[in-house]
């Protein structure tokens, strides 16, 4: 319903949103714009014959292109197995691959380097020597987050099958691999490029893994060459460069793989969700438990290796240090504003995209609102925090600025998956309430009001993301972190660098109860613990 | 000879179906919610009951679905849309798809006889809702099974092709000799394929006549208030 019953007073009603989407889109603009001051654009093909360089690019793409094949080759046949094999340990899978995707990324890189490092476990039991720093350490890494990650999506697109092809398969006596061909795959080739594309850019973009684990100049990406840049030359023209230069090539795999991917069509289905049984074979079985076996192999080591000095005296010293709980607060007092504010945001973004929603030649805003909120996802956030330093410096607010960087950039790289938990909620109540509102009279915080114990659980979601998030960030604090601002993750970092483990592992422990603290915290008394049925 | 003693529990659902069905075709009334689709996916092995099903002197009940001698039409779901026509009918005879020349010659025939010739290489999104099912019985044919269940596959079809998907399912079932269940909600397709009939009331089987009694002068009371209720609504 466009136009005409759409009066101006409403639009009026929506001013604090569109303040807080200007101010998202001003301070991006300004940061961008005070980096790009500070770059001489004649020097810049000048990089494009250095040739460390592109051996960085090169190397950037290698290890992110072996990291998402080898995370998407185990996760296929592990996703298969899952689906049609019941067994003891089966839902502790699932929730461990869901807590790997969650987990800080320092602290799986302390269990990593438990497990495969000098004198680790792999060590004192077989004898084996890995060369854990290098590239082997980076694709151990970046398998441990997103083969769990690939087997979720994977996962959803097995979902879609109709359980009717499952019951003719039944019938017909297709064994796995015949069901594999001629059912799964025309599912899962429709999720694969996705998913590809995804792991990919995560994995390109890779911070903390390649600066803990990389080990040197030789395998480095172009995300740490813009720390270097930053942080040691504090070269803003190559800094600038080389995230263009990130953002371009992140952009052309997403086209390229699109492009090819095949459409994505759901077939609709009558019955429920349900398998039936196919032939079983000894081969079948044979492949699933060395998938199984691979993944766990994978998974579970660095996940209780973080644990693994919790006995030891030094765990204990630490635990009763101040710099450790100094670290503990600096975390808080970074992640809850961020958090804050991330949500904040999104509620702007929300309201703004729902309000367009369906409004005739309006209706084109909501995804691009949507879409811009995401766009963060591109840009490394180095960058912006660098940009918006500088901003900040210009306008002769440098004496904050550290602090509020880290809290603005975490905020706003929270902000995607903030929008991902609140839009399918905000749209669904605006599809279903819009006449009745505006026959009513309702508006602004009253719909807040109104809605509030329909959308507090996925409040209390993308809060908990937010939360998440901000305190397992080790990229933005990396960069900003001096004396008095050492975060947890910052402090675990150090303390791996100079093979502390023992203590790092005491740090790691406070950061998991934190991050799970926060999490119960914020489901239980944002989210509410009644259900409420809509 | 098909015999049948099957339980089922479900909640407050308690169901108990004995009988013995001949070769030919048998149909099943019954309003919606008494149970008639639990039967056939108990005898297909969908759902796991109690008690004992045999054919021909073999027990069912521990085989798995793709171990008895069944083919189902089901109310919908029966092709894989990614599958075309041909193969939708060839992963009857064998599930790799890699198919004999003489199993070749099978599906051309079974494409044949459903007139489906023609639409071989089509994909099941570009047929007609009668066309599409005429590609399940094909596969019905080729599968060479003697037990053929049919659960409401053409409830979605117009009356006209509904009658002349039924005729030749008759067809197929008295050529080949099989036995055949349907589940229906309309006297009139009892009435239609003839056969034997029977009435499912909560779960359980109230009556088991000629199809031809729903057509003659006097009806059994089993079937009478049946027919009320089904007239009236």
């Amino acid at each position: 319903m466009p136009g005409k019953g759409y009066h101006l007073a409403t639009w009026f009603r929506l001013t604090p949103a569109l303040l807080g989407l200007l101010v998202f889109v001003l301070v991006g603009a300004a940061s961008l714009a005070a980096l790009l001051r500070f770059s001489q654009f004649e020097s810049w093909s000048g990089y494009l014959h250095n040739i460390y360089l592109w051996r960085v690019v090169r190397f950037s793409l290698w290890q992110a292109l072996l990291s998402s094949v080898l995370s998407l080759l185990i996760a296929v046949p592990v996703a298969s197995c899952l689906t049609h094999r019941q067994f003891k340990g089966r839902g502790v899978l699932l929730q461990l691959f869901a807590v790997s995707m969650v987990v800080p990324t320092i602290v799986a890189i302390l269990g990593i380097v438990v497990v495969y490092g000098h004198s680790g476990w792999l060590h004192a039991l077989f004898g084996v020597e890995t060369p854990l720093y290098g590239l082997l350490g980076i694709l151990l890494a970046h398998v441990f987050f997103n083969m769990p990650l690939a087997v979720r999506l994977l996962l959803q697109s097995y979902g879609l099958v109709p359980s009717g092809q499952w019951r003719l398969a039944s019938q017909l006596g297709f064994s796995r691999w015949t069901a594999f061909r001629l059912i799964e795959w025309s599912y899962i080739k429709k999720a694969l490029p996705g998913a590809f594309v995804l792991i990919f850019m995560l994995c390109f973009s890779s911070f903390s893994v390649v600066l803990s684990l990389g080990g040197g100049p030789k395998s480095s990406t172009l995300e740490v060459a813009i720390y270097q840049a930053l942080r040691f030359d504090f070269d803003l023209n190559k800094a600038s460069f080389l995230s263009l230069l990130q953002v371009s090539i992140c952009s052309l795999v997403a086209l390229m793989v699109y492009r090819f991917a095949p459409a994505n069509q759901q077939d609709v289905s009558l019955l429920d969700a349900r398998l039936y049984p196919l032939k079983d074979s000894i081969l079948a079985l044979f492949g699933d438990c060395l998938a199984m076996a691979l993944a766990v192999f994978l998974v579970i080591p660095p996940f209780l290796a973080i644990f693994d000095p919790i006995f030891s005296v030094t765990f204990y010293q630490t635990l009763m240090a101040d710099a450790t709980w100094q670290a503990v607060w600096v975390s808080l007092k970074i992640a809850i504003p961020a958090a804050l504010l991330s949500l904040f945001l999104g509620g702007c973004f929300g309201v703004l995209a729902r309000m367009t929603m369906d409004r005739g030649r309006l209706a084109f805003l909501s995804s691009k609102i949507e879409q811009l909120g995401s766009m963060i996802l591109m840009v490394p956030g180095l960058v912006l925090a660098t940009g918006l330093f500088l901003w900040l410096r210009s306008i002769g607010l440098s004496s904050l600025s550290g602090y509020w960087v880290v809290v603005w950039v975490n905020a706003v790289m929270a902000l995607p998956f903030v929008l991902r938990a609140l839009m399918p909620v905000l749209y669904q109540q605006e599809k279903r309430f819009r006449n009745l509102y505006t026959s009513l009279g309702i508006h602004g915080a009253n719909r807040l009001v109104i809605e509030w114990p329909l959308i507090r659980k996925s409040v209390s979601q993308a809060f908990g993301y937010a939360v998440l998030l901000s305190l397992g960030d080790m990229g933005v604090i990396a960069l900003f972190g001096s004396q008095g601002l050492v975060s947890l993750p910052l402090y675990l970092f150090q303390l791996i660098g100079s093979y502390r483990l023992q203590e790092g592992s005491c740090i790691a422990v406070i950061l998991i109860c934190l991050c799970l603290l926060l999490f119960y915290l914020s489901v239980r008394f944002i989210g509410g613990k009644t259900h409420v049925k809509y | 000879m098909l015999s049948i003693d099957l339980y089922y529990d479900w909640d407050a659902f308690h169901a108990h179906y004995q009988t013995s069905l001949a070769p030919g075709m048998t149909t099943l009334l019954g309003a919606s919610g008494e149970g008639k689709s639990t039967l056939l996916h108990l005898l297909g092995g969908f759902l796991q009951g109690r008690g004992s099903v045999s054919f021909q002197g073999q027990a069912l009940e521990h085989l798995l679905p793709y171990e008895r001698p069944i083919s189902t039409l089901f109310q919908s779901d029966n092709l894989f849309p990614q599958l075309t026509v041909w193969q939708n009918v060839a992963v009857g005879i064998a599930p790799s798809l890699s198919l004999q020349a003489e199993q070749k010659a099978k599906v051309s025939w079974a494409l044949k006889q459903t007139q489906l010739s023609d639409k071989a290489d089509q994909y099941p999104q570009a047929l007609s809702g009668g066309q599409a099912q005429r590609v399940a019985i094909a596969r019905v044919l080729v599968r060479e099974k003697p037990i053929l269940l049919l659960d409401e596959p053409f409830s979605a079809l117009d009356p006209a092709l509904r009658e002349e998907m039924l005729a030749l399912v008759n067809d197929v079932t008295e050529r080949f000799g099989m036995t055949t269940l349907l589940v229906s909600h309309m006297p009139s397709e009892a009435v239609f394929v003839g056969g034997k009939v029977m009435l499912i009331e909560k779960g359980k089987i109230m009556a088991n006549e000629e199809a031809s009694v729903l057509s003659g002068g006097r009806i059994p009371e089993a079937f009478s208030h049946y027919l009320r209720m089904t007239i009236a609504s």
